[in-house]
């Protein structure tokens, strides 16, 4: 085995080696350097990957399926948002393997990569401003935000959606294309992980959003700031509509 | 002109988009938006109806290159009419119903991008617009029914409904990627003119392309179409907000039957997959209509009674009446739309005055009182077992002779005769001073609604499949071997008369069985549990739960 693809193991996350994408991000406190850190870790992996320029090992891809099945299965438990990202974000990453694997050029993946984190780099942002508001950013704690923060609870459930790939933003193509190119029996095991993450999605809001709310409200999301997000959300889902993978 | 049909779906997402922008500004009159895009979207797919009628060829057109494809055929724009005028009317009946709510602009613009999809779902001409609008209108399904986002009740029934539309829409994806991998094309008219051109092509493991992708769509159908197993969710939808299970009931659930229409060239080239998508469907519309029965609840009854025809829907697919499904699921949706939209208003008033007068009728059906004045019982036998199979028979022999050569429609004609029977067993057990005329009145309702039943039916064969071909092929699709069918319809129908004959003969010398008796109460604790699906899968879900929670502390949360 040669190290180089350990190396890139990290950052399209491997298990065991996600653990440590998963603790750099839990450590990392500030939201805007957790932004940062989405971003940017899985172009780290695309940039290894093309400056290798070696053939992408099969068997790596089972390693990613397996891995991103592992931490889609760990999110239905988890209800610390935070880390709910982290997980997100390792199932997701470790699926482009796959699209690697075919030689999907570097835009392409770029663009892959970049579908998948956008979404999650919203949601870190709003988990922050949850965090703020009540002290911690955990499902089935309080509820309620969808009476007392309607624009928060309206930008976190979108971004959310968009994260786990649903039409009609990028990661929606960008899991069927994925699909596309995988072999039969591992397109069911990916069909499965995509099921999975809806299943969390759902349970992830369901603590959060919905029940009675407590008086007096927290202060809601300042209409600037939502603006902002659902035009960034808005850009995600027409470059979902333009740019489809290049699915024909 | 033909083109205005990418503009169906469309109409309805400005709508959504100008409620949201202006529904801070104009309060509660944003509804009339809502309201005027859908009486636009209605008007547009009426025109369009009538110019199919008119002649106009079918055709596809796109907003891209790769997706984003309508059909302008008889099935897309009649379902886009009925879906219109639904959800018109649905929209009509929330400008008050839910004036008081909170999020009232959410709930308009949530209908209104539910209504593109719906649109968008019935008119796809490729793969990928179909899984668009298939996922979507999962997800704004969950959304209207937690509309109300105080109850966890609602939202823990609107998951139940998400969870089980998005793992239903697994199998449509393999489907879209085996088609994709097989043909090389997204496009469905291309995928049908390459089925038809080798149909016996094979993909992954040498399965034939068409038994593997007619097995996946039709597993997608049942879960949308809350088919045995996959049916838990559809009865627990009642939280939500009225009009929107007057919407799911009227339109949502139907997808099932309406994707299976639209992939009727694949099926016509299968083998098998039509016989299971026949028994799921009759198993379902038997177990649907017990757990009817057994409902005390009216709306919870309604939604087990959706089962049922959804049931008899799918079962028509399966027999190769696939034309008959569109017909029945057009009908079954305006009668329990009206039922769900006035159920409000007759809840109310029976809160006030019951309203039930303690006539003969009720009686016998809630005070359980035995009837003492009664019919001949060997000749009322022979009537209920003569005469609607007389009216089924000549009514369709006189709309299509060769009728009877297709086997499918003998089991049709074979489940309406059960109920025609059934109708006069229940006029049988009724006290009267008129009973002939009571029978003559039931009797010449049966009449009207077989001969009303049968032209519309076979108006809507040639509508949707003129070609009369194509349609005799999907029957021979669905058909099995001449001698096994024929002994198999003997039999079932000499056990159904015996059956007959014993239940009269049993009911005029007033005999109790003691042992059925004692099954039919064993019988009914398992239905009061709704046979233990929910159990199951509650059980199974809270084991994955744990077990994740477990690993996750294995693994120390990294």
């Amino acid at each position: 085995m040669e190290w180089h693809w350990l190396l890139i193991g990290l950052f399209f996350p491997l298990f065991p080696l996600s653990i440590g994408f998963n603790a750099l991000l839990n450590a990392t406190k500030a939201p805007w350097l957790k932004v940062i850190l989405l971003l940017v870790w899985p172009q780290i992996g695309i940039a290894l990957i093309i400056q290798h320029q070696a053939t992408i090992p099969e068997w790596l891809q089972y390693w990613g399926l397996l891995s991103s099945g592992l931490y889609a299965f760990r999110m239905l438990a988890m209800r610390e948002v935070n880390i709910w990202i982290g997980y997100l974000a390792t199932s997701s990453w470790a699926l482009l393997w796959i699209p690697a694997f075919d030689q999907l050029s570097e835009h392409q993946l770029q663009i892959f990569a970049l579908g998948f984190s956008l979404p999650l780099a919203i949601m870190a942002l709003i988990s922050g401003e949850i965090a703020k508001r009540y002290g911690a950013a955990y499902t089935g704690l309080y509820g309620g935000l969808a009476i007392a923060n309607p624009r928060l609870t309206g930008v976190l459930v979108v971004s959310v959606f968009a994260a786990i790939a649903t039409p009609i933003f990028p990661t929606f193509f960008a899991m069927l294309h994925t699909l596309v190119l995988s072999q039969p029996l591992p397109s069911i095991w990916l069909v499965m992980i995509w099921g999975t993450w809806s299943w969390c999605a759902a349970r992830l809001l369901q603590g959060l959003i919905v029940g009675p709310a407590n008086l007096p409200y927290p202060r809601d999301l300042s209409v600037g700031m939502t603006w902002a997000m659902s035009l960034l959300l808005g850009a995600l889902a027409i470059l979902g509509l333009i740019y489809t993978g290049n699915l024909s | 002109m033909e083109q205005l049909v990418l503009l169906l779906p469309v109409i309805p997402i400005i709508s959504a988009l100008m409620t949201q922008l202006l529904s801070s500004s104009m309060g509660r009159r944003v509804s009339r938006i809502s309201v005027i895009g859908g009486t636009l979207t209605f008007a547009l797919a009426s025109t369009l109806l009538l110019m199919v009628l008119m002649d106009y060829p079918v055709a596809h057109y796109s907003f891209g290159d790769t997706w984003g494809s309508l059909y302008f055929d008889p099935l897309a724009v009649l379902m886009s009419t009925v879906i219109a005028a639904i959800s018109l009317l649905v929209r009509i009946y929330s400008v008050r119903y839910m004036a008081e709510e909170y999020g009232y602009g959410r709930f308009f613009v949530l209908l209104d991008v539910m209504s593109a999809s719906l649109i968008l779902m019935v008119a796809a001409a490729d793969m990928i617009t179909l899984l668009v609008a298939w996922h979507l209108i999962g997800v704004f399904l969950y959304f209207l029914l937690g509309h109300e986002t105080r109850s966890f009740s609602a939202f823990r029934y609107g998951f139940w409904t998400f969870i089980t539309y998005r793992f239903g829409d697994l199998p449509l994806v393999l489907a879209a990627a085996v088609l994709f991998h097989t043909f090389d094309s997204w496009s469905l008219p291309e995928i049908f003119a390459a089925i038809e051109a080798n149909p016996d092509v094979t993909t992954f493991f040498g399965f034939r392309v068409v038994e593997v992708v007619g097995s996946l769509i039709a597993v997608s159908a049942f879960a949308r179409s809350a088919q045995f197993l996959v049916h838990t969710w559809l009865p627990y939808t009642m939280e939500g907000p009225t009009p929107v299970s007057a919407l799911m009931h009227a339109g949502i659930v139907n997808a099932g039957g309406i994707l299976l229409n639209r992939f009727a060239p694949l099926y016509l080239q299968t083998d098998s997959v039509l016989h299971w998508v026949f028994l799921v469907g009759l198993i379902t519309a038997v177990i649907g209509s017990i757990l009817m029965l057994a409902q005390s609840d009216i709306k919870k009854a309604l939604g087990y009674s959706t089962m049922g025809q959804m049931g008899f829907m799918i079962m028509e697919c399966g027999v190769g009446a696939f034309s008959l499904a569109i017909f029945h699921l057009i009908a079954h949706g305006l009668f329990k739309g009206t039922l769900f939209l006035s159920a409000g208003s007759v809840i109310n008033q029976a809160r006030k005055h019951d309203g039930i007068p303690k006539d003969e009728l009720y009686q016998f059906i809630v005070e359980r009182r035995p009837t003492r004045k009664h019919f001949p019982w060997l000749a009322m036998a022979i009537l209920t077992i003569v005469v609607p199979a007389f009216v089924l028979f000549s009514s369709h022999f006189a709309v299509a002779p060769d009728l009877f050569e297709k086997q499918g429609a003998i089991i049709l004609l074979f489940f309406g005769w059960v109920t025609g029977a059934q109708v006069l067993f229940s006029t049988y057990q009724m006290e009267t001073h008129h009973p002939w005329r009571l029978l003559l009145l039931v009797m010449t309702t049966f009449v009207i609604v077989v001969l009303g039943y049968t032209y519309i039916s076979h108006a809507f064969d040639v509508f949707l499949f003129p070609d009369a071909t194509f349609a005799h092929q999907l029957y021979v699709a669905a058909g099995t071997d001449t001698l096994l069918f024929n002994l198999a319809a003997i039999s079932i129908a000499l056990l159904i008369v015996a059956s007959w004959l014993r239940t009269y003969w049993k009911e005029s010398h007033f005999v109790h069985d003691v042992v059925t008796r004692h099954w039919a109460r064993n019988f009914y604790a398992i239905v009061s549990r709704e046979f233990h699906v929910s159990d199951v899968y509650k059980h199974l879900s809270q084991w994955a739960i744990n077990l994740s929670s477990r690993i996750n502390m294995w693994l120390r949360w990294g």
